[in-house]
């Protein structure tokens, strides 16, 4: 019984240890990012300190980081939502017919590498005139968010049960019934799931807006990566941008964390 | 009435033709695009000319190719091996303590879902060779500082660390779904065979896990075989060319040349590279599978 008790005490400490490195480089950058300029690089490290504004201050002021956290938010928001839109009802068609197309060519879009698409993206939209407007970065984060609604989905669609479904065809109910009053309301907790992860997606991606976006509609993550010239003399400020683009997807997942590893891992079972 | 129910009921099919024409049009077309691209010659500001396969050719024939491909192969087995020894033993001990709970699972999905661009923005503040914590903290316990990102022969394993950092908990979390699931008789027969705590765990666990760390293999090479935005954020393939992996190589022939053609072939390559590690772990899974 004994050595069962050590045997606990030593998964604790290991436990601790780990935990311990995963968190505290977060809990780092948190605290630089509200250390004044004169403590911010200043070793060794203050541990107790005052926290101030200013480093925000100066990120919003001098480098318009507001219009490009805003920016994110619309390009976020806008490919979740047309990800949603055109995803639901495509994985319920996709569950209920156990077409394997689909899936297939989604895959396809999670494997290959982002800057595959880039250049006949970058030709397409040039000659559309679209780069560096808000569409062309919804329309390629889209291509993010999708395969992500239609895999998370799926498995809350094949959950559903068919003889919901089939009532309903035999009361009547035309196909948007179907969807909107039978498949939706019981698949909303993976919508939640979906939506948020592709929001949390779209909001981290990185190298479509560094290409397609233009000075007035670049967004946070990019915006930081510009400021990176500068943060390197700047710690304070290049730590409050990291904190501002972190929070976000933080925030978020802690809505779904049970779910989370699930919504993420889907599709590579049956890939 | 309705005549015919059935046939207006018959199919959803058209519910997934947004997604369809959505994904041809931004997914497939620019797929199709991009192998066009590969087997052209693309002047600035001109129209592709085809000229078969003579960017691959030349790529055969490029030693910076080759030192692509080399670092990308090498970034992936270090991060990947890390990862899944780490997560194998994090999961475990997670499982075995049923410790994934509240502000520990707070802390085990965090780095994860941070965007990876302030995982680059943490390691240069961090790693900072004069002013960073990580060196301040070797010195404290006496050991030589570190250059980090700043040296070629430890930029790659520094990235490796840092993605290990940043995905172990993942990989962790999805070993620990599958130690959850297994049956607890097989413990339990183990145990009365008075077998040891390792020959259980090579015997027993690791065998059953083999599907589960399959997955977890399969979602972490495609992801690493991708890495990008860490690299470019903090040495954009330095220093010189030691961590130019096949995306930087692309992107930067692509985005800072300008050499379409080219780039798009490496692409391609790099795409190939991918489909082929998911397509040796699928095989790999039929093997493993109990």
């Amino acid at each position: 019984m004994v050595s069962r008790h050590i045997l606990r005490a030593l998964d604790r400490i290991q436990l601790t240890i780990i935990l311990a490195i995963l968190g505290i480089p977060i809990v780092w950058i948190f605290m630089l990012a509200f250390k004044s300029r004169t403590e911010v690089a200043s070793l060794p490290p203050k541990l107790i300190f005052t926290p101030t504004l200013e480093n925000f201050v100066e990120l919003f002021n001098r480098n318009d980081f507001l219009h490009a956290t805003i920016n994110s938010m619309i390009v976020a928001s806008g490919s979740t939502v047309l990800g949603i839109v055109l995803g639901v009802p495509a994985a319920f068609a996709i569950s209920w017919h156990r077409m394997s197309w689909p899936a297939t060519i989604t895959l396809f879009a999670r494997m290959a590498p982002g800057t595959l698409f880039l250049l006949p993206w970058l030709i397409m939209f040039t000659k559309l005139g679209l780069v560096g407007s808000h569409l062309v970065l919804i329309l390629t984060h889209a291509a993010i968010t999708l395969p992500v609604v239609i895999w998370v989905l799926l498995p809350y669609m094949d959950a559903l049960p068919r003889e919901l479904v089939e009532s309903a065809q035999i009361d009547g109910a035309r196909q948007d019934q179907i969807l909107r009053l039978v498949a939706i309301p019981v698949v909303s907790g993976g919508m939640v799931v979906a939506a948020i992860l592709s929001f949390v997606f779209s909001w981290n991606y990185f190298v479509f807006a560094l290409v397609l976006s233009g000075i007035r509609t670049k967004t946070a993550i990019v915006a930081s990566f510009n400021f990176i010239g500068e943060g390197v003399t700047n710690w304070g400020a290049l730590m409050a941008a990291a904190v501002i683009i972190a929070l976000p997807p933080l925030i978020l997942t802690l809505l779904i964390q049970k779910r989370l590893v699930g919504g993420l891992a889907s599709g590579a079972v049956k890939g | 009435m309705r005549t015919s129910s059935k046939n207006v009921l018959a199919g959803y099919h058209w519910m997934a033709a947004p997604a369809m024409v959505f994904t041809i049009g931004m997914i497939g077309f620019p797929i199709g695009y991009a192998i066009w691209l590969s087997l052209s010659n693309v002047p600035p500001g001109g129209d592709p000319v085809f000229i078969g396969l003579e960017n691959y050719a030349r790529l055969v024939k490029d030693p910076e190719f080759w030192n692509a491909l080399k670092l990308t192969v090498s970034l992936y087995a270090m991060s990947l091996s890390m990862q899944l020894v780490l997560g194998t033993w994090l999961g475990l001990l997670l499982g075995r303590s049923r410790a994934a709970q509240g502000l520990t699972r707070v802390i085990l999905v965090s780095p994860f879902m941070l965007p990876p661009v302030v995982v680059g923005m943490m390691a240069i503040v961090i790693l900072d060779p004069s002013f960073g914590i990580a060196n301040w903290l070797l010195a404290q316990i006496g050991l030589p500082p570190g250059l980090w990102l700043s040296d070629p022969k430890t930029v790659l394993f520094t990235f490796a660390v840092l993605d290990t950092w940043q995905w172990t908990p993942f990989v962790a979390l999805i070993v620990m779904g599958g130690y959850l699931s297994l049956p607890a008789e097989v413990f339990e027969a183990v145990e009365l065979d008075g077998a040891t705590s390792f020959q259980r765990f090579w015997h027993v666990t690791l065998p059953l896990l083999g599907p589960t760390l399959v997955t977890a293999a399969v979602l972490r090479s495609v992801d690493i075989l991708r890495f990008f935005d860490v690299i470019y954020l903090t040495t954009q393939g330095g220093p010189g060319n030691s961590s130019t992996t096949l995306n930087i190589l692309a992107y930067r022939r692509g985005f800072e040349f300008f050499d379409f053609g080219y780039a798009s072939a490496i692409m391609i390559t790099l795409s190939a590279v991918v489909f082929g590690s998911v397509l040796i772990f699928s095989k790999l899974r039929a093997a493993v599978a109990w």
